[in-house]
């Protein structure tokens, strides 16, 4: 078979298939077969790689003149992640997931009940480190460290402790607890609300559903029915109407907004006679603060989205 | 007869169906005032229930009585004396019952790798290295590594893949030996762990994410941040001395690279081949062997196979660490430095630079104030101007 027109590797290749060597599975055959004599020398320079190292040949090149006077110093990468061009980040992944293996077998709790903690957010991860490291890969150790909190606290290794703490936040803001409101002396709890541009302060005693809005009546203070019952909704909503009197303050705005901010005000009040009673007064919606404002008015406009009239010509 | 057939077709399907609610309804009343009772009780109840619902909830004993969970529990000992308890029984049963001889660890491939020696046709076909991939999917360039055809899927010769790996394992360990550095890449999923390991004994780079590509062609852009830093033939750092002219330093190139993907990684080694960077690779029945320097014929699908192969590298890689460790102990360096590098920088050498910067600024300053001065003997009366 001709193949010198051929390029040097599909050469070998084809001498390789022309060869008396059995393809098919003819165990009497291979059996009666001398031992092949294979060798792993390639010459295949048509592909992209580059040649062999000649050892040897490097040995030669050593016997340069000032041999003697070579100062041996050699240049290494720092970490061994440095191909991967974001060492630092490689490292603290193989660190943290080492960290895994190795107490893989301590008891954990369950998936709910691990201390929660905030970790350190992405940007604040790319300043420490230096690399621009993408929100999918910063994800990776989030999961690792995931895993590493869940081991039972009582049996925390030291190194899981020291490892954690670096990722954790400053802060923990799971740790922040609102504060309980205050009862006085007298019996009075303090609730504060806004509404709109009104602010209202309102007091609630123990008592038997006398209502007091800036020393008039309900009645005198709101004129609508609707601002009346807005401002004892919340006593309305869990029926405690006789059970608390209300002494209340409210300034700026108009009645809507300070019979508004009366509900968010009495409501906060009864939340500290009654704790139980959030998750009731926040369905009546007496624990959101409306955060509505009015909308401001802009250029070319004649109020905050209204047009001016269009004239023809 | 059209009657009769009427019946005939529908007289079976109206005696046997029963009968209708619908006609039921209509026919008695007690059902149907039932019924709007029940509807009117319910809309009452509706209305009772969105009057104040609240106030129903609120009534309950579990409301009132209600403690909001507390986020931080106490961490009880008792799990910590369970587990005590059971290291403690795992401990004293350990030496009883009957002993068994071979166990198997699935990772024990990669903790504990074998050598080159430990290289035998059993292991390599354990580890199911002479699995090829389908005859439609073959690389006529493979011809010499295959053994043969079963059941329509290559087998490649475990002879083949023996003497391959034991070469390339040389050319590692002749690496390492010669103070090389070498860049071990697996960036297939569950490779990770290997390729690590094999990094970590022949003290090299390892990869197991995407290549980057142009991180040999184009490094000084792309490795820019990554450190580098001086060792001396013992591979103690030198911390002084080097400082500017590691700044300065272009990237570093691998000198060789071990690839357990190559179908992946055509752009690795194709800027290998341009930079004459060697490479060994693991080449499957699919793969063309041309595109690295020492391919090693084998299953690269196979994360047994990958574990074997990049197992024995790492000790091939660590057993020339240790030569070159040795060989330098008696005095013998194995490798040059890079052209370039030269001495360390002391602190005469600092003084003098600082010294030659000084008598040049000097002599500066001294022409300028001649030229001042000539100028000032020349043009006295331009003087106020310039200032």
């Amino acid at each position: 078979m001709k193949v010198s027109w051929l390029p040097m590797s599909l050469r070998e290749t084809l001498q390789c298939a022309c060869s008396p060597r059995p393809m098919a599975f003819n165990r009497q055959r291979i059996l009666n077969l001398r031992p092949r004599n294979f060798t792993t020398s390639t010459r295949l320079s048509a592909g992209i790689a580059a040649p062999e190292i000649d050892f040897n040949g490097q040995n030669g090149g050593e016997g340069s003149p000032d041999y003697e006077h070579v100062f041996y110093a050699r240049l290494l990468p720092t970490s061994p992640s440095y191909f991967t061009a974001q060492p630092h980040f490689t490292d603290d992944l193989l660190a943290l997931r080492s960290l895994i293996r190795r107490y893989e077998n301590l008891p954990t709790v369950k998936p709910g009940e691990a201390p929660r903690v905030a970790w350190r957010s992405l940007p604040d991860y790319r300043d420490s480190v230096g690399e621009m490291v993408k929100a999918s890969k910063y994800h990776k150790i989030i999961e690792a460290l995931h895993r590493l909190n869940h081991i039972h606290p009582s049996l925390m290794p030291d190194p899981v402790k020291d490892a954690l703490n670096l990722y954790k936040r400053d802060i923990n803001p799971f740790r922040n607890v609102t504060k309980a409101g205050h009862i006085d002396s007298l019996g009075r709890s303090l609730g504060a609300g806004r509404r709109k541009a009104s602010t209202a302060r309102a007091w609630l005693v123990e008592g038997t559903g006398e209502v007091l809005v800036n020393g008039k009546s309900l009645v005198d203070a709101f004129g609508r029915v609707h601002d009346r019952e807005s401002v004892i909704w919340a006593l309305k909503a869990t029926d405690r109407i006789d059970k608390y009197n209300v002494w209340a303050l409210a300034t700026g705005g108009g009645t809507t907004g300070q019979a508004e901010a009366l509900t968010l005000a009495v409501g906060k009040a009864l939340m500290t006679h009654e704790p139980a009673l959030k998750p009731a007064l926040r369905r009546a919606g007496c624990i959101t603060r409306d955060p509505r404002r009015v909308e401001r008015k802009k250029p070319g406009h004649e109020k905050a989205r209204k047009m001016p009239a269009w004239v023809k010509r | 007869m059209i009657l009769r057939n009427v019946a005939i077709r529908h007289g079976r399907r109206a005696l046997a169906a029963p009968l209708r609610r619908s006609f039921l309804r209509t026919l008695t009343t007690d059902t149907l005032t039932h019924d709007t009772s029940a509807i009117d009780s319910s809309l009452q109840n509706q209305l009772k229930e969105t009057h104040s619902i609240e106030a129903n909830i609120n009534a309950l004993h579990l409301t009132q009585s209600f403690v909001p969970p507390t986020s931080a529990s106490e961490p009880t000992d008792a799990v910590k004396d369970a587990y005590a308890h059971k290291q403690h029984i795992k401990k004293r049963t350990l030496t009883l019952g009957s002993i068994v001889e071979e166990e198997y660890v699935p990772d024990s491939l990669v903790t504990n790798p074998p050598r080159p020696e430990d290289v035998t046709l059993e292991l390599l076909l354990a580890s199911q290295s002479h699995l090829g991939h389908s005859t439609s999917l073959w690389n006529p360039a493979n011809q010499r590594y295959i053994f043969g055809i079963r059941q329509g899927v290559h087998i490649i010769s475990l002879e083949e893949t023996a003497a391959h790996l034991r070469r390339a394992a040389k050319v590692v360990e002749g690496v390492a030996y010669h103070g090389g550095l070498i860049l071990f890449v697996g960036t297939r999923a569950g490779q990770a762990p290997a390729v690590v390991k094999a990094a970590t004994m022949a003290k090299g780079c390892h990869l197991f994410e995407k290549w980057i590509p142009g991180s040999i062609t184009n490094g000084d852009q792309i490795l820019a941040r990554c450190g580098i830093k001086v060792v001396d033939k013992d591979d103690v750092d030198i911390t002084y001395g080097f400082e500017e002219k590691v700044a300065e330093w272009k990237a570093l190139k691998p000198d060789l690279v071990v690839c357990l993907n190559p179908l992946e990684n055509y752009v690795l080694l194709h800027e290998c081949g341009l930079n004459n960077i060697p490479t060994v690779g693991i080449v499957d029945t699919d793969a063309d062997p041309t595109w690295v320097t020492y391919p090693i014929p084998a299953n690269d699908d196979s994360l047994r196979c990958i574990q074997v192969i990049a197992g024995v590298l790492g000790r091939a890689g660590q057993e020339g660490q240790r030569k070159r460790l040795e060989a330098a102990k008696t005095g013998e360096v194995t490798w040059l430095p890079p052209p370039g590098l030269g001495k360390p920088e002391t602190e005469q050498d600092r003084q003098k630079a600082a010294n030659r910067v000084k008598k040049v600024v000097a002599k500066v300053e001294e022409e300028d104030a001649q030229v001042k001065s000539r100028r000032g003997r020349l043009l006295p009366s331009r003087e106020d101007d310039e200032l």
